[in-house]
C-alpha cells in the first residue's frame, strides 16, 4: 500500500500507553488467549474421547455425562469442540504461519534485489493471484488428499501471495534509500541489510495482515470441509462438525451452532486483535 | 381463515375415507407437472459410460425395455417384448415385440432397434456401455422378423430376463446407427434423445433442469401428468429443503438422518422401498489373517447391526443375511447362520484362530497387533457406519485404522488397486439370484468381487444356479448357496437398507414397491383435481 | 500507458500458461480418473476400453501439448463426463457465475463504500463503532453457513424466496423470478465479502481526512462537505479499487462454496462437480477462465488506480 517513511522506532512507553486505549483489542487478546489454552489444556481437565461412538446414546440431550449432549453418532459434543478446536486453531496459526514465511522470503527478496530475481519470483506471485485460492486448495486437496498437513500448506499457498505483495511494495520502497545504500558501502552484507533493517519497518504491517490471516484460514478449513475435503473424520475439526451438523439442522440445530458459533468467536478475535494491532503499531498515530 | 382451515381438514378427511375410490375414476388433472430432483446433469443414453444415478429414473421415462419388473414381485413383466421363451438347452431367448409401438419421432419400432442396441452397442467391447458387461453370456441378437428377437448365449444365463429389465432402454437404430460412437452423440445424449417411453425431453437447461413432456401415442395409454421436471439439485440438505417448501414433488434421501424434518409436514409422506442393496464389510481375501473363516466370523459377531441401523439408519433398513435380497420373495433364504451381536463369541473364536490378548489389550498373534487397515470414502453414510464399526471391533481388541478418501479417490485404492484390508460398502444388484459377478474366483483380480474372494465350490454352486432350467432346480440351488455364503462370509453381511423416497402427497397412481419399477409404470401417475 | 498494457497483457498469458501447466500436471497427478470409468460398475477391462476412448492412455506429456494446440486454437476439447465440448459449458455457467458475482459485487461496493465512508466521517463514535463490529461479525461467519440458516429461514420457514437455482422451473422468463432467485445467494455472497471492503474504505478515509492537503485544503476555509467529497473522496478510492480488484478473486472462490449452497449452475459447481468427477478437460477449462479473469481485472485495476491516483503513472 502507501511507502511510509521510515519511523522511528516505537518507545516501549508509548507502545503500552496505545495499548491501553484498546480496550476491546486487549480483551479479544485474551479470549484468544484462553482458547488457545482451552484447546492445549482441556483434554486434562475434561478426559472424555472425542472418538468413541455409541450407537445407543445419540444425539443426547445436554446434562449428566454429556454436558452439551451427543452428536449423531453417540460422541460427546464438549470433547469434539476442545479437540476440534485443537486441529481447527492449529490449521488457522501453522498455515498462517506457512503463508507468512513463504511471503517474507519471497516477497522480500523480490523487493530488495529487483531486476531478474524480482521478474521471476512477481510473475510466480502473479501466477499464484491468477488462480481464485479456492480452487487451488480443491485441485491440491484432491490431489495429495486430506492429510492435515495437506491442509495446512494448501491453505497457506492460498495467502502468501498477498503477503508477498505486500512485503515486495515495503522492501522495495526502501530498496532506493539512501541509508541502504551507505550501509552496504560499509561492508553490511544484503542478509544483514534485510532482515536488521527493513524487516523491523515491514512487521507492522505483517503483523496486522498475519493476525487477520489466521481468521481467513481457519474460514478456509471450514468451507473445505462444507464440500468434504477438509479435515476428515475420525479428527474432529470444528469444520467438518459443521459439515456433519447439517443433516440434523432441522431436529438438532444446536450441533451446528456449537461449531458455527466457536469459528465466528475465535475468527472475531483474531480480527479484533489484527484491528487493535493496526492502530498500535501504526508509527503515525 | 377458519373456514379455509375446516376445508383443508375435510379434504383430507375425504381423501383418507374415499382415498381407494377416488384413484380409481379419472378424475385427474390432465395439467399436472411433477418436479422431481436429480444430482447432476444427466446423460440421456441409459447405456453412455457415466449415466448413472443422476440418469437412470430419467432414461427410465424416455426409453422402454423388453422387459420391466412386475408391479407386485419385481419379477420380469412384459414390456415392448410381450412374451418370451427359452429353448430347451437353455441357449438362446426369443422375444416377441410389440407391434404397435413407434419412436418419439413417430418412427416404427421394430426388432432392427433391439439388434442395434445389443450388437453395436451393448455387446461391443470398446463402448464400455454401462452394465455391458452383465450380458457376457450373450453373443449376438439375431433378427427373425420385425416382431421377433433371438438372443443367442454362449452357456445358460437364466437371469437375462432379470439384466433387460435393469436400465436397458432400447436405442433408435434410425438416429443412432450411422454415429461413429452411437453413445456419445452430444445432440441427443444432451438435448433431444428419442425413445419410446410415455414422456419425451422438451427441454434440457444444463446445470438447471430437464423438462419432459407427455407422449401422447405412447403405447401403454396416454400419460396421465402433462410433463415431468428434473430440477438438477446437487446438494442432499438442498434437495430436502425444496421438497419442504413445496418446489419438488419428490425425493429420495440417501441419508436417513436428513428425514428428521419431514416427519411433522402433513403435506409430506415417507415411502419406504426394498431394492437389492446391501451394506457389506470386505476383508481382503489376500490377506492371510481373513482367509481363516474364524476371524470373518468373530469380525461379525463383534459389530452391533441392530444399533447401527437404529442409530445411523434411523431404523430404514434390516439385518442381511446374504446377498439376495428379501424382495425376492421366492428365492430369499432367511434360515442360514446367523450372527448375533455377541462379543465373548467374538473373541472366543478369535483366541480359537491365535489371537490373544496383547499388553495394551490389542489382539495379538505371534507378537503383531490385530490392525486393520480401513479405508471408507465419502458417500451417503459410509464415513459414520465405518466409525461404528471401528469401535465395535476396537471393544474386542482389534484396532482399524480408518482412513477418509474422496469418492473418487476411494474406488481407486479400494477397488481399483484393492489397497485395503476392510472395508464397509454395498452393492446394488438387479434382483436376480446369479451373483457371480461379485462371488466368482474369475472376478477376484479383475471383476467386481471385491474381496478377491476363490473358492470353486461356490463357482459351481453358482454355474449350477445360471444354468436351471426349472423353477425348482433354481430355488433348491441358491438356498445351498444362500447357506453357503452365510457360513463362509465372503463378505460380511451389514444390512439391507429401506430405499427412502419423500413423496408429495398430491401425487397419486405411483407404485411404492421401488423407484425403478415406479418409473416404468409412470404413464400412471396422476394429481387428482382438487374441488 | 499503451506500452504497459501491451506488457502486462503479454505477462498475463505467461501467466495463464503457468498456472495450466501446473494444474493440468496436478489434476493428472491425483489419484482416481473419470468417474465413468472408475466406478464399482466397472470391470477392469471396461476401464481399460475407457481409457483408451478418453486417450488417458498417453504419457501426461503428449497430452498436455495436445490440449494447449486446441486451445491455441480455440478448441478447450470435450468434458468426460458430459460429451459436451468444454467452451459450451463454461459459456453457460460463466454467464450464471457473472450474474450472482457482479450483483454481490456491486451491492458489496455499493453497501461497503458508503458504510466505509460514514465510519470514517463519524470516527469513535456510535455510527462508526456499529459499523464496524457488524463488519468485524460478518467477516467471521461461514459464509456457507450463513446460507444454509438462511435457506431454513427464508424459504423453509417462511416461503418468501426460492432456495435454489437461477429460475424457476417450466416458466416462461420473467425479471421478477430471476431477481427473486438471485437475492438470497448474492446477499450472502456480498454479506461475506462486505466486511473487507467496510475496512478497507473506512482506513483509506481516514488515512486521507489526516493528511497533509486535506488539512491543508481545510485550513484554507473550503467549506467541510466541498473538502470531503472533492478531495478526499477521490484518492481515499485507490485502495478501495486495490480492495475491489482482489475481491473478485475471492468472489470466484466463494461463489464455489455458495453456488454449492444454492445450487447455482455456475463455473463454482462446475469446478467442484469437475474435481469429483476427474473430469480433466473442464478442470483446466475452469481454471484457465478464473485465471482469465482475474488477469484482465488486475490489470484493469491498475489502469483505474493510474485514472484515479495523479501520483501512480506507469511510464
Amino acid at each position: 500500500m502507501t511507502s511510509a517513511v521510515a519511523a522511528p522506532p516505537v518507545r516501549r512507553g508509548r507502545f503500552w500507553r496505545k495499548v491501553r486505549r484498546h480496550p476491546v483489542g486487549v480483551a479479544a487478546f485474551a479470549v484468544l488467549c484462553l482458547l488457545y489454552l482451552t484447546v492445549i489444556a482441556g483434554p486434562l481437565l475434561y478426559p472424555v474421547s472425542p472418538e468413541a461412538t455409541d450407537p445407543l446414546n445419540i444425539l443426547a440431550a445436554p446434562g449428566g455425562a454429556h454436558p452439551l449432549g451427543t452428536d449423531e453418532l453417540g460422541r460427546d459434543i464438549t470433547a469434539r469442540l476442545i479437540y476440534g478446536g485443537r486441529i481447527s486453531l492449529s490449521v488457522g496459526l501453522l498455515s498462517m504461519l506457512v503463508g507468512l514465511t513463504l511471503g517474507l522470503v519471497v516477497g522480500g527478496t523480490a523487493g530488495y534485489f529487483r531486476g531478474r530475481v524480482e521478474g521471476v519470483l512477481m510473475r510466480l506471485v502473479d501466477v499464484f493471484m491468477a488462480i481464485p485460492s479456492f480452487f487451488l486448495l480443491l485441485v491440491i486437496v484432491t490431489v495429495f488428499g486430506s492429510h492435515p498437513l495437506t491442509i495446512i500448506v494448501t491453505v497457506g499457498l492460498g495467502f502468501w501471495a498477498q503477503m508477498a505483495r505486500v512485503v515486495y511494495a515495503e522492501f522495495s520502497s526502501y530498496r532506493g534509500r539512501d541509508f541502504i545504500e551507505a550501509m552496504h558501502s560499509l561492508g553490511a552484507s544484503h542478509l544483514r541489510i534485510m532482515v536488521r533493517h527493513i524487516l523491523p519497518q515491514v512487521v507492522p504491517q505483517a503483523v496486522v495482515l498475519a493476525t487477520l490471516g489466521v481468521g481467513w484460514a481457519i474460514l478456509s478449513e471450514a468451507a473445505l470441509s462444507y464440500i468434504g475435503l477438509g479435515i476428515q473424520p475420525p479428527l474432529a475439526s470444528w469444520g467438518n462438525m459443521l459439515q456433519n451438523a447439517q443433516a440434523y439442522l432441522y431436529v438438532n440445530p444446536m450441533l451446528a451452532i456449537y461449531p458455527g458459533l466457536c469459528i465466528a468467536v475465535a475468527v472475531l478475535v483474531f480480527n479484533l486483535t489484527g484491528n487493535a494491532l493496526r492502530d498500535i503499531l501504526d508509527p503515525r498515530a | 381463515m377458519t373456514r379455509k382451515l375446516y376445508s383443508t381438514v375435510s379434504f383430507f378427511l375425504l381423501m383418507g375415507v374415499f382415498g381407494t375410490a377416488h384413484a380409481q375414476t379419472a378424475d385427474f388433472d390432465p395439467d399436472a407437472t411433477l418436479t422431481l430432483a436429480t444430482n447432476a446433469d444427466p446423460t440421456l443414453n441409459p447405456w453412455t459410460p457415466g449415466a448413472v444415478v443422476e440418469s437412470n429414473l430419467i432414461n427410465t421415462l424416455v426409453f422402454d425395455q423388453l422387459v420391466r419388473y412386475d408391479k407386485e414381485d419385481l419379477t420380469p413383466a412384459p414390456a415392448l417384448a410381450s412374451s418370451w421363451e427359452v429353448a430347451e438347452d437353455g441357449l438362446s431367448w426369443t422375444f416377441t415385440l410389440r407391434d404397435d409401438v413407434t419412436w418419439q419421432d413417430g418412427e416404427p419400432f421394430t426388432a432392427d432397434d433391439v439388434a442395434f442396441t445389443f450388437n453395436d452397442v451393448v455387446l461391443v467391447e470398446e463402448l464400455a456401455a454401462n452394465n455391458g458387461s452383465s450380458f457376457g453370456p450373450v453373443e449376438a441378437v439375431e433378427v427373425i422378423n420385425p416382431t421377433t428377437v433371438r438372443f443367442v448365449l454362449s452357456e445358460p444365463f437364466s437371469s437375462l430376463p432379470y439384466y433387460l429389465a435393469y436400465y436397458a432402454g432400447i436405442l433408435p437404430e434410425h438416429l443412432l446407427g450411422d454415429a461413429e460412437n452411437p453413445l456419445s452423440v452430444a445432440s441427443f445424449n444432451k438435448q433431444t434423445p428419442v425413445g419410446t417411453g410415455a414422456f419425451q425431453v422438451a427441454e434440457f437447461v444444463p446445470g438447471s433442469y430437464v423438462r419432459l413432456e407427455r407422449n401422447p401415442s405412447y403405447w401403454g395409454g396416454e400419460p396421465k401428468v402433462a410433463g415431468v421436471v428434473f430440477s438438477i439439485v446437487p446438494d442432499p440438505n438442498t434437495q430436502l429443503a425444496q421438497v419442504l417448501a413445496g418446489e419438488l414433488d419428490m425425493v429420495t434421501v440417501s441419508d436417513p438422518a436428513l428425514l428428521a424434518g419431514v416427519a411433522n409436514n402433513p403435506n409430506l409422506e415417507i415411502v419406504e422401498q426394498s431394492q437389492n442393496v446391501y451394506y457389506f464389510v470386505a476383508l481382503n481375501q489376500n490377506d492371510p489373517r481373513f482367509q481363516d473363516v474364524r476371524v470373518r466370523q468373530a469380525l461379525l459377531y463383534a459389530i452391533n447391526r441392530p444399533a447401527i441401523i437404529d442409530s445411523v439408519l434411523k431404523g430404514y433398513g434390516e439385518i442381511a443375511t446374504g446377498p439376495i435380497a428379501p424382495l425376492q420373495q421366492a428365492l430369499y433364504e432367511s434360515d442360514v447362520p446367523n450372527y448375533p451381536f455377541d462379543p465373548e463369541k467374538a473373541k472366543e473364536l478369535l483366541a480359537e484362530a491365535g489371537w490373544t490378548p496383547g499388553p495394551d489389550g490389542i489382539l495379538a498373534k505371534d507378537g503383531v497387533p490385530l490392525t486393520i487397515e480401513m479405508p471408507t470414502g465419502q458417500f451417503g453414510y459410509l464415513v459414520p457406519a465405518t466409525l461404528l464399526v471401528q469401535q465395535y471391533w476396537k471393544d474386542i481388541g482389534v484396532q482399524a485404522d480408518v482412513q477418509v478418501l474422496e469418492w473418487n479417490a476411494y474406488i481407486q485404492q479400494m477397488f481399483v488397486n484393492r489397497q485395503y484390508e476392510a472395508t464397509l460398502a454395498w452393492w446394488s444388484t438387479p434382483p436376480t439370484p446369479d451373483v457371480s459377478p461379485y462371488y466368482a474366483s474369475s472376478a477376484a483380480e479383475a471383476g467386481q468381487n471385491i474381496p478377491g474372494y476363490k473358492n470353486a465350490e461356490l463357482d459351481e454352486i453358482m454355474a449350477a444356479g445360471r444354468g436351471a432350467t426349472s423353477e425348482e432346480a433354481q430355488i433348491e440351488t441358491y438356498r445351498e448357496m444362500q447357506e453357503f455364503l452365510a457360513r463362509e462370509l465372503p463378505y460380511l453381511y451389514l444390512w439391507y437398507p429401506d430405499i427412502v423416497t419423500v413423496r408429495n402427497v398430491r401425487i397419486e397412481g405411483m407404485l411404492d414397491i421401488n423407484n425403478p419399477a415406479a418409473f416404468q409404470y409412470a404413464s400412471e401417475w396422476y394429481v387428482a383435481l382438487t374441488p | 500507458m499503451g506500452v504497459f498494457v501491451f506488457r502486462r497483457l503479454l505477462q498475463g498469458i505467461l501467466v495463464l500458461l503457468l498456472v495450466s501447466a501446473f494444474t493440468f500436471f496436478l489434476v493428472n497427478l491425483a489419484p482416481g480418473g473419470p468417474s465413468a470409468a472408475v466406478s464399482l460398475e466397472r470391470t477392469a477391462a471396461e476401464r481399460e476400453a475407457l481409457y483408451r476412448q478418453y486417450g488417458l492412455d498417453k504419457p501426461v506429456a503428449v497430452r498436455y501439448m495436445q490440449w494447449l494446440s486446441g486451445v491455441v486454437r480455440g478448441d478447450l476439447g470435450t468434458s468426460l463426463t458430459q460429451g459436451l465440448p468444454v467452451s459450451g459449458l463454461l459459456w453457460q455457467r460463466l454467464g450464471n457465475t457473472l450474474q450472482l458475482a457482479l450483483t454481490a459485487l456491486v451491492l458489496t461496493a455499493l453497501l461497503g463504500v458508503t458504510l466505509g465512508v460514514v465510519a470514517a466521517v463519524t470516527q469513535n463514535r456510535l455510527p462508526d463503532h456499529l459499523i464496524s463490529s457488524v463488519a468485524t461479525l460478518g467477516m467471521s461467519v461461514p459464509g456457507f453457513w450463513l446460507g444454509i440458516v438462511s435457506i431454513i429461514l427464508f424459504s423453509v420457514k417462511l416461503g418468501w424466496l426460492p432456495s435454489s437455482g437461477v429460475a424457476s422451473v417450466g416458466q416462461s422468463f420473467s425479471l421478477l423470478d430471476r431477481a427473486q432467485h438471485l437475492v438470497m445467494p448474492a446477499s450472502v455472497l456480498a454479506f461475506t465479502l462486505l466486511p473487507n471492503v467496510v475496512r478497507v474504505a473506512r482506513s483509506a478515509m481516514l488515512e486521507v481526512l489526516s493528511s497533509d492537503y486535506v488539512r491543508t485544503a481545510k485550513a484554507k476555509g473550503l467549506p467541510n462537505r466541498a473538502v470531503l467529497l472533492k478531495h478526499t473522496f477521490k484518492n481515499a478510492l485507490v485502495p478501495v479499487i486495490a480492495i475491489l480488484g482482489l475481491i473478485t478473486t475471492v468472489l470466484f472462490s466463494g461463489s464455489v462454496v455458495i453456488e454449492s449452497v444454492f445450487s447455482w449452475p455456475g463455473l463454482g459447481r462446475l469446478a467442484i462437480e469437475a474435481a469429483n468427477g476427474r473430469d480433466y478437460p473442464v478442470i483446466l477449462g475452469v481454471t484457465l477462465v478464473a485465471g482469465t479473469i482475474v488477469v484482465v481485472v488486475n490489470l484493469l485495476v491498475d489502469v483505474l488506480y493510474a485514472a484515479v491516483d495523479p501520483r501512480i503513472s506507469y511510464d
